[in-house]
């Protein structure tokens, strides 16, 4: 934060600018020389999709398990939870044991949901 | 109290304004049903951003706060959208949204 | 505050009451919880020292002990009356846990001094009744509600935030009495604090179901199992306008001239688009649903007039529709389960002579929507109009006594079938003796809330 407020007209910027002009050269570059330099054989094994050495089924946009879904959802349920952990952490010791009871409460909570969630077979696989 | 020089507070309005409308737009506009939340989810971005101006202007923390709570609940929308997107999907075979046109009146 | 608790406690209960066997507690241990809140409410009503705040986030004061009894007396309704629905599915203890987070949410909502607890207010409420909508799973109708209630929910929130972010900009507060404070300072409003307060007053409308963002009521209703739309005609819409009320009171009063007219004009179409509609449908679901939407119209008059008559004649309001739509909504519920969930006007005809009971609540639930005295519906408009031409909106007054006239017309089509029509090939239904308790003790409410509308009016004293 120090860093950015001691920045204070735009000509401090011309680094980051550079960095992008140069990121998008050498991206660029780097495509335009493979096209060029590499060598071109075109089959039909060739433009197939890689299966480790597996012959391939179907369609790659096929529905799959709905397992999945789920534990996506849930991952990002419980995931997102995490973020009133830091404001409690940066002001634990201020908080108190109030805080600490409070925090437990709202961990308890969540155990609660994640012991429904194992309980109703959410997370079998099979 | 600018985080960085030259860029105050009313060009984050500016700018939330317009991820706003474009996450709106979107709502109304498209008709494949995640793109619709992706819209809905660029709104609350919208939001977010701005508050966290806000919060930098005031000097105060309690927006970001308020922040968090709109990413939790944000998260658990999506679950819930996505689910009712699933047994629509299950049901109709697609997730385009003109299928849904049985109640009118 | 032990009310949140007790409501949170009843909800983890019921959600892993199944897992360990305790189905069959399930049930009476949520009555008696909710008794007990009736209890707690008592206890608290007036005795409590109301300048305290939990971290000014939320204040049980008088306001919000007297809304939290009546949706908690309605909540116990819909329990008794939805338990047969549910009882037969594997998954009664998630409905019932989601319904009692639904009414978690609403207590917050009857509560906060705080706009971020109005936000987790609202959608804790909002979440448990977008799944709850589509609990029939292999129903299109119901799917398609859903997702609708969902869309249009999570935009309306997005508008919500929107709004409050500007106000936040503008007052650097979310506390309500600061936002107050700061108006009572400030002798020009800054633009960006219009902006917030438009944005917001869209967003409760959209919540309330208030024309013209009332699109999505009819539609979620009908698509909504009976059950469901029951809980949102009466918990959701009464925990949303006492919200927009108490939002209003606390914060914005102060700049009353700012919004009342386009508070009028919303009240105003609300009532003449919704009675109006509802006359002209011939599906009984969406004569209620759209008739739910009128009757936000006439809750929109309490905000606009905005004092302590208000507030008092706002409660009454909702104690009498809810107690109509409980009973009304029940009855469509048993004819609507004999007749494969569909609920035309034509399967009541004659009900009375199948029937006579539901027939008998029924039409005293439809004479109480439309405001024939002595029954509660009467009363409850009644005070809203005289707070309302005390205060000189007698213009406003004329439009709603004439779509009130327009909702005679429609009710009374119900009415006339069930008494006039050809019970042809039509059911005899036997009811539950918990069904049939349930109708004549709601029917009894009507009738006693209309003889003493003081007693539920004196629960507010703000």
């Amino acid at each position: 934060m120090i860093l950015l407020q001691s920045l204070n007209s735009s000509r401090d910027f011309l680094p980051i600018l550079l960095m992008f002009i140069v990121a998008a050269g050498f991206v660029s570059f780097v495509m335009v020389v493979t096209q060029w330099l590499g060598p071109k054989h075109k089959s039909k094994v060739k433009a197939d999709s890689f299966e480790c050495g597996i012959e391939q089924i179907g369609n790659a946009r096929s529905p799959f398990s709905i397992k999945y879904f789920l534990v996506a959802i849930l991952f990002v349920l419980f995931d997102v939870e995490v973020i009133f952990m830091y404001p409690w952490a940066v002001n634990f010791k201020s908080l108190g044991a109030i805080g600490m009871f409070e925090m437990f409460t709202f961990i308890a909570f969540l155990l609660i949901g994640f012991f429904y969630i194992l309980k109703k077979g959410a997370l079998k696989w099979d | 109290m600018e985080l960085i020089p030259g860029i105050s507070t009313e060009h984050y309005i500016f700018l939330s304004v317009v991820l706003f409308c474009i996450g709106a737009f979107g709502v109304m506009y498209r008709k494949n049903a995640i793109i619709v939340f992706m819209c809905i989810e660029l709104m609350l971005n919208a939001v977010n951003l701005l508050l966290v101006a806000f919060s930098r202007q005031w000097n105060g923390a309690d927006a970001q706060v308020f922040v968090f709570f709109v990413m939790a609940v944000a998260a658990a929308e999506v679950a819930v959208g996505l689910a009712i997107l699933m047994m629509i999907y299950r049901n109709t075979g697609t997730t385009d949204i003109n299928v849904l046109n049985k109640l009118k009146g | 505050m032990n009310e949140l608790l007790t409501l949170t406690g009843l909800g983890l209960f019921s959600m892993i009451a199944e897992i360990f066997n305790f189905r069959k507690a399930i049930f009476p241990v949520i009555v008696l919880g909710l008794l007990g809140l009736l209890g707690l409410c008592y206890m608290d009503w007036g005795s409590y020292n109301s300048t305290v705040t939990h971290f000014s986030m939320m204040k049980v004061d008088n306001f919000s002990i007297a809304f939290t009894s009546v949706l908690t007396a309605t909540a116990l309704f819909w329990f008794m009356m939805s338990r047969s629905f549910f009882e037969d599915q594997t998954s009664m203890s998630d409905h019932f846990s989601l319904v009692l987070f639904a009414l978690t949410g609403a207590f917050c909502l009857t509560s906060f001094t705080n706009i971020t607890m109005l936000f987790l207010g609202v959608e804790v409420l909002s979440l448990p009744v977008y799944v709850l909508t589509g609990s029939r799973k292999r129903d299109v109708a119901s799917n398609e509600a859903s997702f609708k209630y969902f869309l249009m929910g999570s935009f309306a929130s997005a508008v919500f935030l929107f709004g409050t972010a500007f106000i936040y900009g503008a007052t650097g507060s979310f506390n309500l009495e600061n936002i107050a404070t700061y108006l009572s300072t400030q002798p020009q409003l800054s633009p960006l604090f219009l902006v917030g307060l438009l944005l917001m007053l869209s967003a409760m409308a959209f919540k309330v179901g208030a024309a013209p963002f009332h699109f999505w009521t009819p539609d979620v209703y009908e698509g909504a199992p009976t059950i469901v739309t029951a809980f949102m005609s009466t918990i959701v819409k009464t925990a949303a306008v006492a919200a927009f009320f108490r939002l209003f009171y606390l914060s914005f009063s102060g700049i009353h001239g700012e919004y009342a007219d386009i508070i009028w004009a919303m009240a105003a179409l609300t009532m003449v688009v919704g009675n109006v509609i509802a006359a002209a449908q011939n599906n009984v679901k969406r004569i209620l649903a759209y008739s739910s939407v009128g009757h936000a119209g006439f809750m929109l008059i309490t905000i606009l007039v905005m004092n302590d008559f208000a507030a008092k004649s706002l409660l009454y309001y909702t104690a009498a529709y809810s107690a109509a739509g409980i009973a009304a909504f029940l009855v469509l519920y048993l004819v609507g389960s004999a007749n494969n969930g569909e609920t035309p006007l034509n399967a009541f005809d004659g009900l009375v002579k199948r029937n006579p009971i539901m027939a008998g609540t029924m039409t005293m639930a439809l004479l109480s929507m439309a405001g024939i005295p002595p029954l509660a519906g009467f009363f409850a408009k009644y005070f809203i109009f005289v707070s309302a031409v005390e205060n000189g909106y007698i213009g406003l007054v004329v439009i709603a006594i004439l779509s009130s006239l327009v909702g005679v017309y429609y009710y009374f089509k119900i009415i006339i079938a069930m008494f006039f029509g050809k019970p042809d090939n039509l059911p005899t239904y036997f009811l539950t003796p918990i069904h049939r308790f349930l109708l004549l003790f709601v029917a009894a409410i009507i009738v006693l809330t209309g003889l003493f509308p003081d007693f539920v009016m004196g629960l507010m004293t703000i």
